[in-house]
């Protein structure tokens, strides 16, 4: 739709501007996603910026309520758990998108795939061969010592030598806009069913946005997922039985398991639903076992399989790890991806592109500071106010320090523990994530925003176009983690 | 189908069935009350029988609380109560909520939706005042509930396990109902207490959904053994106690067609043998003998019954 179609509504528009949505709207030194300059959106946010400053606070304000309705109703949320009934928190979401043109999609969408094809090379390296080691691209003591290399799975096979299947990665953009990956995760990534029910909600509650634009649909995600998980298959099998491993209501990502599982038209299983006879794994049914031939698993490798790993485990399957190993049944992501996400690692996977792609990263890393690395190690010490410090294996925003809303004191504990241990942590300068025009109470104002594509890998790889986009709701806050006070935004990879 | 997805999906439409029941015979009884107030009636008597009905026993009220207020809170929100209706929706939906990957999205929104609504407190206050539309909205939800199972998921197994859940839940309740209002009414004889009868009868009707059915079948005055005959034998009444069990008997039939084609299990006996008297001994007879003991002996055979398919799927 033309601009020059409506003339009449310009004069609307400009009166809305005033008393507007957008008044006292301020650009900080952050890449805003709409606004170029003050009161100036980007091209692709033309037809958006003019659709919001129409509409009255108050006529806003119903989408917006419409919205979390729509979510409780829907149970879309993640749960804090006290007596039977427990608390459900929905995880908020804000009704203005995010929207990312084609061809800025498709650089990224090249990065990925070129990202998660090293990953899955250097896995299966580190896991055989060695050859990186060897060649001493990567110190060896980095790998051995990650706390998530699996030494018992060195020489096991794997189906189709694929490693990560489902990868989660974090992109932010920094002040200029440029995209940098800030983290793969390449365990059990999460994200996905709010990626696809933010656009569903979206569609229902404001469906007149839609129409100045042509969003790509992301809606083959589920499709997409089943084909990589029957194409691993044992032993190329026909027809396997495919299910979702999952550890279960109490978990925070339950309703993704569940939405997931059923739109795959999968059976979600829980550990006690599972067992292993022969190295053979069956689930319970109401007319015996059944035979399972692939697991999509959302259980983190500590709590698989009480045998191998974490004896205390309840939510495993006992024996599922040497059923696993005889290739009897195909796990999804593999055991043992955790230290192609180590943070000790990430400062790497440039060089796996270089090494075992021979190509250029076609996407950055954010510049990160190794304390093992001497003249890294001052440059840490000296400037902890200005850095962000991270423990290279935890995640969901802990075991951080964000140097300039530290304490001393805090700083010299975490100068205490880099200096013990300096495998634990890398050092990254602080990155002012892009900022995204957001609804809060009283009008819209800029939160800073990541991105979240999910990668996914099999017969090829695949990057539905789409993305969970998540956003820092306490003004200036940097953190979009869902624990932390995050929400988050549908977000449109545009077709043209 | 997973032994722990069977049990959640006949836990929840159990639960739910429950729910719908309790809801219902309270809005009957609260309306039953205004009409005895009338007739002089002593109303202790009536709010026992209910909670008879419901197998409850309601804790010590403090002095300031009128019992049937107290009864009702007891009853409808009380999470203390593992009947009340609050407890049953909250544990309908936990179920619906680990199978969430199973049942289709449309019924898990109407049973979430309806969870909130109950939850409100906005709602609950003014369902104090005035309790109709609490009780409204858990029956119609209900039916909600069940009109979209049947309308929108494959009568597959799992399809069958609700009906298993909903109909053990509904043979249940009206025999309890017929059992206990029988006992309660039968000394009624007297020629000056036919209109309380008349009363009682029509709140049995109402308290399993029936008045308006029956009285298509019957014009003229509610007679107690029509109404036994109505809500026992009626092979086509869908709150009937034949009904329920024929539609339990099909359900396990189709269940075990192709699992074990040949083989009767322990539940379809006991349904044989319980179809078999109430389709053929005549209503006489029946009433004739003991009710009572019919009655109660009936109820033990459909726990019975409930407690096999749960053996036989491994059901918890």
């Amino acid at each position: 739709m033309l601009w020059s179609e409506y003339p009449c509504m310009s004069g609307v528009a400009e009166v809305a501007e005033r008393e507007g949505l957008f008044t006292g709207y301020t650009l900080g030194q952050a890449y805003d996603e709409m606004f170029a300059r003050p009161g100036e959106p980007r091209w692709h946010y033309a037809s958006l910026h003019r659709q919001l400053s129409s509409l009255s606070y108050d006529a806003f304000r119903r989408i917006k309520v419409m919205t979390d309705l729509s979510m409780l109703q829907d149970g879309v949320g993640f749960t804090v758990y006290r007596q039977e009934e427990g608390i459900e928190r929905v995880w908020p979401m804000d009704p203005i998108p995010r929207i990312i043109p084609a061809q800025e999609w498709q650089v990224i969408e090249r990065g990925l795939i070129q990202r998660i094809l090293a990953l899955n090379l250097f896995l299966k390296d580190v896991y055989n061969d060695q050859f990186i080691l060897r060649d001493r691209v990567i110190d060896p003591r980095l790998v051995f010592e990650g706390a998530f290399f699996r030494r018992e799975f060195v020489g096991a096979k794997v189906p189709r030598d694929i490693y990560i299947h489902i990868c989660g990665t974090d992109l932010i953009r920094d002040v200029n806009g440029r995209y940098l990956v800030l983290e793969d995760n390449g365990r059990t990534p999460s994200g996905v069913s709010y990626m696809l029910t933010n656009r569903q909600v979206l569609k229902r509650v404001w469906p007149q946005v839609f129409e100045s634009y042509t969003v790509q649909s992301n809606d083959d995600y589920p499709s997409a997922l089943l084909d990589v998980l029957r194409y691993i298959a044992p032993g190329g099998r026909p027809d396997p039985t495919v299910v979702l491993l999952s550890p279960g209501i109490y978990n925070s990502a339950y309703f993704e398991h569940t939405f997931l599982a059923q739109r795959m038209g999968i059976e979600l299983v829980e550990g006690r639903d599972l067992v292993v006879d022969q190295n053979r794994v069956y689930m319970r049914t109401t007319r015996g076992l059944e035979r399972v031939d692939v697991i999509y698993r959302r259980i983190d490798d500590d709590f698989l399989d009480p045998l191998v790993f974490r004896p205390d485990s309840i939510l495993g399957v006992p024996g599922l790890i040497n059923a696993y190993r005889a290739g009897q049944v195909s796990l999804a992501n593999g055991v043992g991806t955790g230290i192609a996400d180590d943070k000790g690692i990430y400062p790497f996977v440039p060089d796996m592109i270089r090494y075992y792609l021979k190509q250029d990263p076609i996407l950055d890393n954010v510049e990160t500071f190794r304390p093992l690395v001497p003249s890294h190690l001052q440059h840490i010490l000296a400037n902890l106010e200005r850095l962000v410090v991270k423990t290279v294996n935890e995640s969901g925003g802990y075991g951080m320090l964000i140097g300039p809303a530290s304490t001393a004191e805090q700083r010299d504990k975490f100068r205490e523990h880099i200096r013990q241990q300096p495998r634990n942590f890398i050092a990254q300068p602080v990155v002012q994530l892009s900022t995204h025009p957001t609804f809060v109470e009283g009008g819209i104002e800029g939160r800073h925003v990541d991105l979240r594509p999910f990668v996914l890998c099999g017969e090829k790889v695949v990057v539905v176009p789409g993305a969970l986009t998540r956003v820092a709701l306490p003004r200036g806050s940097l953190v979009v983690n869902s624990s932390q006070g995050g929400g988050s935004k549908d977000t449109w990879v545009l077709a043209e | 189908m997973l032994s722990r997805v069977a049990d959640a999906l006949f836990w929840m439409s159990r639960y739910f069935e429950r729910a719908e029941h309790v809801a219902r015979l309270l809005d009957v009884w609260f309306h039953l009350e205004l009409d005895l107030s009338g007739a002089g009636a002593p109303y202790e008597m009536h709010w026992t029988s209910l909670t008879a009905i419901l197998q409850q026993h309601v804790p010590a009220l403090g002095n300031d609380v009128l019992p049937q207020v107290g009864i009702a809170h007891w009853l409808t929100f009380d999470l203390d109560n593992p009947g009340s209706i609050m407890a049953c929706i909250t544990r309908a939906r936990l179920n619906a909520r680990s199978i969430r990957g199973t049942i289709n999205s449309e019924i898990w929104r109407e049973l979430n939706k309806l969870y909130w609504k109950l939850s409100d407190p906005e709602f609950i206050r003014r369902s104090k005042e005035s309790p109709y539309e609490f009780y409204q909205a858990v029956e119609a939800g209900s039916a909600l509930f069940q009109g979209l199972c049947d309308a929108t998921s494959t009568h597959d197994e799992g399809w069958q396990f609700i009906q298993l859940g909903k109909f053990v839940e509904r043979a249940d309740k009206t025999l309890r109902i017929l059992d206990i209002q029988y006992h309660l009414l039968r000394d009624l004889t007297n020629p000056a207490d036919v209109s309380l009868s008349t009363l009682h009868w029509a709140a049995v009707l109402m308290s399993c959904r029936a008045y308006e059915s029956y009285q298509r079948r019957h014009v003229g005055r509610v007679e107690p053994a029509r109404v036994v005959n109505f809500l026992l034998l009626d092979p086509s009444f869908p709150r009937s106690v034949r009904f329920s069990l024929e539609a339990m008997a099909r359900s396990l039939n189709a269940i075990e067609r192709d699992a074990h084609p040949r083989e009767l299990s322990k539940a379809d006996r006991l349904l044989g043998l319980m179809l078999a008297e109430l389709t053929y001994r005549p209503l006489e007879q029946i009433l004739a003998s003991d009710l009572h003991d019919f009655l109660s002996r009936l109820i033990d055979q459909v726990g019975q019954v409930s407690r096999a398919i749960q053996e036989r799927y491994s059901l918890r």
